[in-house]
């Protein structure tokens, strides 16, 4: 088991180079980089993105794509905003309501997908309109506050560590050890590899993917939680996009799209790269117009670079 | 029922249901509003349905390939700004203008279709990558505020009215949609289309020059897109750089609604169009009822669920 692990780990393990030698240069180049201040900024901004790609990845993992997240997180980021409207009391409620209602999602995903037997891709793609359209229905300006908690994670700090950087690892640990260690892993990444042959040695194909969804649902409230406490109001599309750097920090990370395969550190390497590259673009003073071509050229690269690791 | 009867069945049934829903969506719609029985309400809706009807042409030929286009929004929001601020006012630059505007969505087809063709990467995020790349470009070239001017009798002629009732813009859709339906139906690309896209393996291996008729699809896709944008002109003039934003789930929800799967090797032009006409109605109808545009996403979002869920019900499971 260790080996086959480290087997699998290893031809993706570049990430890490990578994103250790883009810290470095970053750090010698710009001095403005090394500031503590801006060190823990990046470790908070990865949460959001962090907790969304944990998420994705088991879906991935299954063969399949949730693009439905980013407005999912939107969603609860609204709500949770309009419904808190700064009560501290509000709090525990609202955020088990959201990690509810995110769940209930997800398995309504991952349900109706294998029922209809439609691609998840168009699945999840029509049910980001519907979000998109919930959202702005409800609400097409920022209203609300969140409860002050909420905020005190997003922005606080645990003994000089940012608190959301602690969800994210907590997120991280928890994630790994599923998908390596439990039983539910093996079968999702059996799943994955041929559904066909994973139903025929007994794996509950269906019942995986659902699960895996739930994951992914999951994995959008607590974002849209964290999300909710770093803006402070409910912009309506907090979450456009968001889905899409998932996905690309999955495919970053060396998870093949194919299904199968895949690894949670490596996906949090891949969002700490995307979250240093707009950090060190925001320090050059980069326009916002120029980083959302930069952004997408990246998706573009990461796409390609995904199919070339597939080839060997 | 034997196998080739139950066969035969889908068959009609794939066929008609999209013209039947038409129907049944005009016959709603006329009952709801005496203004759906006024001539000159009908045919304004081919000028309200042109810009996605013509990017919709493009998207189902890629789509009838088994791939996806999801940059058709972003090339319509630069194909708009390009227009405009080739044309400058000018009325002598509008042949310029219209040359400069197809070479852009040329551009970005060409690059999509080798992406796709060479580089065999999942084409839905793929096209998503390059509309984020094609809005930066787009963002950075007019400064985020458009700033072109239309050239004045371009939006006049096209809006004009034919007998002050057939609208100019709606008999160019027409056009468009004739020569769509006509290619697809009757040359190579258009039979290689369906062959690529029920099994590209065999088609590449009885020699069928898959990545260049791949590419020829993505391009036609961008032309389109750049003519959708000038339609987007002439209907509502150049006023944002962002014009085009979220147009690719109406292009998409159309195209599935006419018949075209995301599995491709089916579908077709004619059924796109009639895709877009009962989106088209459905917005018409929402509006009526007073509510905001807002709840168009959640319809659009719908429709393309259960659209292919009941193509994958009817056509068997994706394979």
């Amino acid at each position: 088991m260790t080996q086959a692990s480290l087997k699998s780990v290893l031809p993706t393990a570049g990430i890490w180079a990578v994103l250790a030698v883009g810290t470095l240069c970053a750090a010698v180049a710009i001095p403005a980089f090394r500031d503590v201040e801006n060190i823990s900024n990046i470790a908070r901004q990865s949460a959001v993105l962090g907790i969304l790609a944990i998420g994705q990845t088991f879906v991935i993992v299954a063969g399949m794509v949730d693009l439905s997240v980013g407005m999912a997180a939107g969603l609860v980021v609204v709500l949770t905003c309009a419904l808190g409207g700064g009560d501290p009391a509000a709090a525990a409620p609202l955020a088990g309501a959201m990690l509810a209602g995110g769940i209930a999602l997800g398995l309504w995903n991952g349900y109706l997908i294998q029922r209809l037997r439609v691609h998840s891709v168009i699945f999840t793609f029509g049910m980001l309109s519907i979000l998109q359209g919930v959202i702005l229905t409800y609400s097409d300006i920022s209203i609300g506050t969140p409860p002050p908690q909420l905020s005190d994670v997003a922005n606080g700090s645990v003994l000089g560590i940012p608190a959301a950087a602690l969800v994210l690892a907590l997120a991280a640990l928890a994630g790994h050890a599923v998908l390596v260690r439990t039983r539910f892993g093996h079968h999702l990444m059996a799943a994955g590899g041929s559904a066909l042959s994973a139903e025929r040695s007994g794996v509950n194909v269906r019942r995986v993917r659902t699960l895996a969804f739930a994951l992914s649902g999951a994995s959008a409230g607590v974002a849209g939680l964290l999300l909710a406490g770093r803006l402070g109001t409910g912009y309506p599309l907090a979450g456009a996009t968001l889905e899409l750097d998932a996905v690309v920090a999955v495919v970053l990370g060396g998870t093949s799209l194919a299904g199968g395969r895949g690894s949670i550190p490596n996906s949090v390497a891949g969002v700490l790269l995307l979250t240093l590259i707009s950090n060190v673009l925001n320090l050059l003073g980069i326009s916002s117009f120029v980083q959302i071509f930069i952004k997408g050229a990246t998706v573009v690269l990461a796409m390609l670079a995904n199919q070339i690791g597939q080839d060997r | 029922m034997t196998s080739i009867d139950r066969e035969g069945g889908r068959l009609l049934v794939t066929r008609l249901a999209t013209p039947l829903v038409l129907a049944a969506m005009y016959g709603i719609a006329a009952a709801v509003s005496d203004a759906f029985l006024d001539p000159s309400y009908v045919l304004n809706l081919f000028r309200q349905v042109a810009p996605v009807g013509i990017a919709a042409i493009g998207v189902t030929y890629v789509m009838i390939l088994g791939e996806v286009d999801l940059s058709v929004g972003a090339v319509i929001s630069a194909s708009v700004v390009v227009c405009a601020s080739v044309m400058d006012g000018d009325a002598t630059r509008i042949p310029l203008a219209i040359g400069a505007t197809c070479l852009l969505g040329l551009s970005i087809g060409a690059v999509n279709g080798v992406l796709v063709a060479y580089g065999r990467v999942s084409s839905f995020i793929l096209t998503l990558g390059i509309a984020l790349a094609v809005t930066g470009l787009t963002q950075v070239y007019s400064g985020g505020t458009s700033h072109g001017i239309v050239a004045p009798g371009f939006r006049e002629f096209l809006n004009a009215r034919l007998w002050g009732v057939v609208p100019i813009l709606g008999l160019c859709l027409v056009a468009f949609v004739a020569v769509g339906v006509t290619y697809q139906r009757t040359s190579a690309f258009g039979r290689r289309l369906y062959l690529i896209g029920s099994n590209r393996t065999a088609a590449q291996l009885s020699g069928l020059p898959v990545a260049r008729t791949i590419i020829w699809a993505y391009m036609l896709s961008g032309l389109l897109g750049s003519f959708a944008g000038m339609a987007m002109i002439v209907r509502s003039g150049a006023s944002g750089t962002l014009t085009g934003q979220g147009l690719e789930f109406q292009v998409l929800a159309a195209v599935v609604l006419g018949g075209t799967t995301f599995e491709g090797g089916r579908g077709g032009v004619g059924g796109t169009i009639a895709g877009c006409f009962i989106l088209l109605i459905a917005f018409n109808l929402v509006i009526l009822a007073g509510l905001s545009s807002y709840p168009q996403l959640i319809v659009m979002g719908a429709i393309i669920i259960s659209a292919s869920a009941i193509q994958s019900r009817f056509a068997g499971p994706p394979r």
